[in-house]
């Protein structure tokens, strides 16, 4: 039988992720350094390791999938080449324009909050032409200020343009005939076009979006082409397959071409891994929790799929691109504890960052942290931090959280430790209560899924506060985005406005819509060499009250009465978001398609090593809640066996991370290695 | 726990964590079930727990004109109903300006938090209503002369009697008013909802810590704010500052400017705002209720004193006003007060501008700190009816080290403009241009940030257009040598060919072909246009800013 090898690579800011599956065998996790300058370097020695180490050959891939920060890297730094933008004449400056709203809102000096670095007002051109709102052309193009245009933008040497009329998502006749001038004239220049980028209303938001890919298009093509050549290079022989901002996947080969999808890449891996993880425990309900070293993700899962928004912050700027709903609160395991001019406790907002981190990882860190505070509480194992790849110093711990804190205070360290935890602890859960209420949902409804290093430590505290009675730990939760890459779907979708009365629906124009964005999709589809029959094709439309902006997305099948189900799907979603609904009228928006296929639900092979005793000692740990001391059982993940049912207080090492499990939740251990930690008294 | 016990410090930080998370979510509950659009997405309503004494504890705001505005209110309506008499469940409202509130449409509910079954605090919720009648849909008449004409008044009232008994009277008086009472209503019970998730997650806290340790913690926050605010202070030299600047008119008697002068005295860590000198109340509506000056002064000294500070009623302990009576900023009844804003955003401007000469890395140079309201009115030819409006921002002042921000909302104001794709399916008229305003940026070392242009062409029938403007008649200035900003001006072309400068406030009927073309100030400009980097001018220059010519007089920029 040939075997077949699938790989995922999650690229972070330190580590590159990469896991490895093969029939029948448990998944294989390896950790090498990120390699900043050219990242695809660490994927290629990472596929080198594994050909030298496990004996896989590169030829039997059979799947490679990555997950990837270049485009929001590639924004955060500036890097974009020079980019050009042609607007309607009349509207040079929309960019720059922006929607006159401020972000920080007590400042008299204020920084600009849109993105017109990414074409200077000496590189945006205006273009002779104008459509009205109904899409009749009130000025025809004027071709010859497109060459000019054109020409002006290759002589200073741009690299891609972008290209935004008013009202082209009405008719995009004028944007499309001045791409051809420009592609015949000027071949090299990649061009990005707001009618295909994003074929909505709002010229601001599309201008934003359709610049920004633009911008990216340049650096995305030469690391996936740079990364393609080298895979081909070490003999893999399949296509390779990137993660896209709202949780599917596709090939490379298209991502280059729509390259604005990608900027939620890494964290939407992260998030269908959690979805995988609580769909194979049977939980379909779920909040992920990634807490990281300077701010946490949140992210909902309700009914077993990542809620989707269709506009998210990237680099802080509000980019109209759907994403899987992540949100970031700014508090982490790397946040500060410091004492206000009042003689008050306070924790972050500031963080250590992984530079100089926390005191204990002795790199000249001397403030105290949450992650001091975990050391000085015993939570976390000095000499097996990171697997053991990174030696803490406890020591400096309790230095840094005694004199920045204890002492200030007049407390002992360990009160001071806790304290630190209690506040941090009470800024997430006031973070998730938000996140969730604000999408109509009521947190006790859902399991908690903790993932990045720190995770596991707050996950019980998080979960006793919010009344959340489920937490899951994932076998590999340090590589969960990696892992998530295996198990996404293919996914494609296109969306184009569409301006209906739902009452005055006709269902032979909305089957001519759907029809046009089925026929892009399937293009798509039949590039990524998948079949006509395995594609599931789902529709969507944004709906609103008539004469309101605020839209919502509501699933249909073009169908007859397509009109009342949309009409009742709005009223539902209304419901639910906003807590009430009228019997006023609805019109539709946007209309979407949504093309997906494969996609599956790992449960590693776990092989039942539970030979010996999963319990390697025990540890005296301090607990909110718990006077004193509280014993704690450690146990060896590697040696927890499926069907194990174990009290706390506890503490679960691993090497990608630790749980704590304090009094009053018990531990039992699924099928594949997952550990569901219940709350005493909780139904499981 | 007896009184003396010190508090824990990690306690007091958690409750205080706490009381931040409930007010947001009380306002994520009323933005999210709120009806009308206008708060939704203008943002405009605020939540807020309070003390008994009526200092606020927590406040989530989406926009400064709110930060505050509810202290007053709160303090009138336990006046009016001691809390003693408070029963769990109750819930009090009003809106009139001159017994606290705002103006007509910002009605506040007030619901008592009980613990231990007394009142321990309050919570508290503001909403700018889209209708409460008066002479004009919308409730902000600009052509109105006395309160009256303004909307409905309501003094402070029991509006829920328990936990379930709606006064049903108030809420006949209520919908009677409104023109559109669904809507109205709908926004009040938004606030019901925003209160009593406010009162019941409190109420939980209070049960897991103890009512006296609560009340404890919540002096001890309002304790440390002042002491953190008043040692904020003394970093700034103690003296009195003063700042004199304009508004155009008051759209009635159109030649008149409009004096705001204030002396800002900071001396052992107070920050008074003397405001003796300041126009006389004005008979068109843009007089301030006191609120609105506190509000103004509450901005001012959030944004000097630093993020550092939580921010609740202990920061506002070292603020004194003096408005004088009779002034437009203290009127007396029944002077109409509904379109504030752009008093509150020159008091804004001028307590900040006083303060530049000590604090110039904060303040900066003046922002335009206008709000142009434009307002398109008429109908199709179907019959259908369209009113559009626009709120649309001019350009920040610059910093020490940074050029202004060109058309964006400062200071008092946060709203957001409007698409022209939106705007154009709403009315028959046309965008023509919607740019940068070239060189109406300060001059300076830094450059303060620009004003828009934009044009806009009737295509079809007769159109109502109000214009309610400022800056038109004086510049927002510049700092330590730097330019002022440059003026706004509005102009009506006339499809017959005659031009109309529209004197900042105008209400005039449009026909077809006619043009209306609006440009915004700019922000002034700090340091001397002569140290600026010729690297800038150029970039300036290159990116249609500045002008060749402005580049070359102001800057002195020859090419090299």
């Amino acid at each position: 039988m040939p075997s077949k090898i699938e790989i995922g690579v999650d690229i972070g800011g330190t580590f590159t992720d990469v896991v490895c599956r093969t029939p029948d065998q448990p998944l294989r996790v390896m950790k090498v350094a990120t390699t900043r300058a050219d990242p695809s370097r660490a994927v290629l020695t990472a596929v080198n390791d594994l050909k030298e180490t496990a004996g896989l050959s590169p030829a039997d891939i059979a799947r490679f999938v990555h997950g990837t920060t270049v485009a929001t890297n590639a924004v955060l730094e500036r890097k974009g080449p020079k980019t050009g933008l042609l607007t309607t004449e009349g509207f040079k400056d929309i960019l720059e324009i922006g929607r006159q709203m401020r972000q920080t809102m007590y400042a008299a000096v204020l920084e600009p909050e849109v993105p017109g670095y990414l074409a200077e007002g000496a590189y945006r051109h205006e273009i002779g032409e104008r459509v009205a709102h109904d899409g009749s052309v009130v000025r025809p193009l004027d071709e010859a200020s497109v060459r000019r245009a054109a020409d002006a933008l290759a002589a200073e040497g741009v690299e891609g343009i972008a290209i935004c009329f008013l009202f082209s998502f009405v008719n995009p006749d004028h944007e499309r005939r001045a791409a051809e001038i420009i592609r015949e004239a000027h071949p090299g220049i990649a061009l990005s076009l707001s009618c295909e980028v994003d074929p909505a209303f709002r010229e601001y938001e599309r201008t934003v979006v359709t610049t920004f890919d633009a911008y990216i298009k340049p650096v995305i093509d030469k690391y996936l082409a740079n990364l393609e050549a080298g895979l081909e290079q070490a003999g893999v022989p399949c296509p390779l397959q990137i993660m896209q901002s709202r949780g599917g996947i596709a090939s490379s080969e298209i991502v280059r071409q729509r390259p604005v999808r990608l900027f939620l890449s890494g964290p939407a891996a992260g998030v269908v891994g959690a979805q995988m993880v609580g769909s194979a425990a049977g939980i379909g309900d779920l909040i992920s929790v990634d807490i990281g070293g300077t701010s946490s993700d949140i992210a909902l899962i309700r009914e077993g799929k990542p809620l989707i928004r269709p506009e998210g912050y990237v680099a802080g700027y509000n980019i109209r691109v759907p994403m899987v709903d992540v949100n970031a609160i700014g508090s982490g395991g790397g946040s500060i504890a410091w004492i206000d001019p009042s003689g008050g406790l306070r924790v972050g907002p500031h963080s250590a960052g992984s530079e100089p981190g926390p005191a204990c990882y002795a790199r000249g860190g001397e403030e105290a942290t949450v992650t001091d505070a975990s050391i000085v509480l015993g939570y976390l194992d000095p000499d097996y931090f990171a697997g053991g790849t990174l030696k803490l110093q406890p020591e400096l711990a309790f230095k840094a959280v005694e004199e920045k804190v204890a002492k200030p205070l007049g407390m002992s360290v360990e009160e001071a430790a806790l304290g630190i935890h209690r506040v941090v602890n009470t800024q997430m859960t006031e973070g998730i209560r938000l996140v969730s209420i604000r999408q109509g949902y009521d947190p006790r409804e859902f399991a908690l899924l903790p993932l990045g290093g720190a995770g596991g430590i707050h996950a019980a505290a998080l979960a006793n506060e919010l009344g959340i009675n489920r937490i899951i730990v994932a076998r590999h939760p340090g590589v969960l985005s990696a892992t998530g890459l295996l198990s996404a779907v293919t996914e494609h979708e296109m969306s184009v406005a569409f301006n209906r009365e739902v009452s005055a629906l006709d269902l032979a124009e909305l089957g001519e819509a759907l029809k046009g964005l089925d026929a892009r999709c399937a293009v798509l589809m039949d590039k990524e060499g998948v079949a006509p029959e395995d594609v599931e094709i789902q529709y969507f439309a944004d709906v609103c009250y008539v004469g309101q902006s605020h839209y919502l997305e509501v699933p249909f099948t073009p169908e007859k009465g397509v009109g009342e189900t949309l009409h009742a799907g709005f009223q539902a979603a209304h419901r639910r978001v906003f807590g009430h609904a009228t019997e006023a009228p609805t019109a539709i928006v946007n209309v979407r398609a949504i093309h997906r296929a494969g996609g599956e639900i790992i449960i590693d092979k776990e092989e039942a090593v539970a030979v010996s005793d999963a319990a390697k000692g025990t540890r005296d740990i301090i607990v909110a809640g718990h006077e004193g001391r509280v014993n704690a059982t450690i146990y060896d993940r590697e040696k927890l066996a499926p069907g194990q049912t174990l009290p706390g207080p506890a503490i679960i090492e691993q090497a990608d991370t630790t749980t704590l499990v304090p009094p009053g939740w018990n531990i039992d251990v699924l099928d594949g290695g997952t550990i569901l930690l219940v709350r005493e008294g909780a139904k499981a | 726990m007896t009184q003396e016990t010190k508090l824990d410090p990690i306690t007091v930080e958690v409750v205080r964590n706490k009381l931040d998370g409930i007010a947001n979510e009380m306002e994520s509950t009323l933005l999210r079930s709120s009806f009308s659009p206008i708060v939704r997405e203008g943002l405009d309503a605020s939540a807020s727990l309070f003390t008994l004494e009526g200092e606020s504890l927590a406040q989530a705001v989406a926009i400064p004109i709110h930060l505050a505005t509810m202290i007053p209110v709160v303090k009138r309506i336990s006046t009016e109903f001691p809390p003693s008499t408070m029963k769990e469940g109750d819930i009090y409202l009003m809106n009139d300006p001159y017994l606290g509130g705002t103006h007509l449409p910002d009605i506040a509910l007030v619901m008592p938090i009980f613990a231990d079954g007394r009142p321990i605090a309050f919570a508290a919720t503001m909403t700018h209503h889209q209708d409460v009648g008066g002479m004009a849909p919308g409730s902000i008449p600009t052509n109105a002369t006395e309160i009256y004409q303004e909307g409905l008044r309501l003094p402070p009232l029991k509006f829920r009697d328990g936990p379930d008994k709606f006064d049903e009277t108030v809420i006949k008086i209520l919908r009677l008013n409104s023109r559109i009472p669904d809507t109205f209503m709908g926004d009040i019970h938004a606030q019901v909802s925003a209160c009593t998730v406010g009162a019941q997650r409190v109420a939980e806290v209070a049960k897991t810590y103890g009512r006296n340790m609560m009340t404890a913690i919540f002096a001890d926050l309002l304790d440390r704010s002042e002491q953190m605010t008043r040692e904020a202070l003394t970093q700034i030299p103690e003296g009195t500052y003063r700042y004199v600047d304009f508004n155009d008119n008051d759209g009635i008697e159109l030649d008149k400017r409009i004096r705001i002068e204030v002396a800002v005295t900071i001396k052992d860590g107070t920050f008074s705002c003397d405001f003796t000198g300041t126009n006389a109340q004005v008979r068109g509506p843009f007089n301030v209720v006191p609120s609105g000056s506190q509000a103004a002064a509450y901005y001012a000294l959030r944004t000097i004193t630093g993020a550092h500070i939580p921010t609740n009623g202990g920061c506002f302990r070292a603020v004194e006003l003096n408005l004088p009576k009779g002034s437009i900023l203290n009127p007396v009844e029944p002077a109409p007060v509904n379109s504030r804003t752009a008093t509150i955003k020159r008091a804004t401007g001028a307590i900040l501008g006083a303060l530049r000469e000590v604090r110039p890395e904060v303040v900066g140079a003046d922002a335009a700190g206008e709000m142009l309201a434009l307002m398109f009115g008429g109908m199709r030819p179907n019959g259908r009816r369209y009113v559009v409006g626009e709120l649309i921002a001019g350009g920040s002042g610059a910093g020490p080290n940074s050029d202004g921000v060109d058309v964006i909302e400062t200071d008092a104001t946060n709203c957001m403009n409007l698409p022209v794709e939106s705007f154009e399916r709403d009315a028959p008229i046309r965008i023509n241009a919607t740019r940068l305003r070239r060189d109406s940026g300060g001059a300076g070392r830094q450059r303060g940030g620009l004003g828009i242009y934009r044009e806009y062409e009737v295509l079809e029938g007769e159109v109502v257009f109000t214009h309610r403007g400022e800056r038109h008649f004086c510049a927002p200035a510049g700092a330590e040598g730097g330019e002022s900003g440059m003026m706004a001006r509005s102009v009506i072309h006339r499809a017959s060919g005659e031009d109309e400068v529209i004197p900042s406030k105008l209400v005039t009927r449009l026909f077809p072909g006619d043009r209306v073309v609006i440009e915004t100030a700019g922000g002034g400009g700090f340091g001397a246009p002569a140290e600026r980097r010729r690297e800038a001018i150029e970039a300036d220059r290159a990116n249609g800013k500045v002008s060749p010519e402005e580049a070359r007089k102001v800057y002195g920029l020859t090419d090299r």
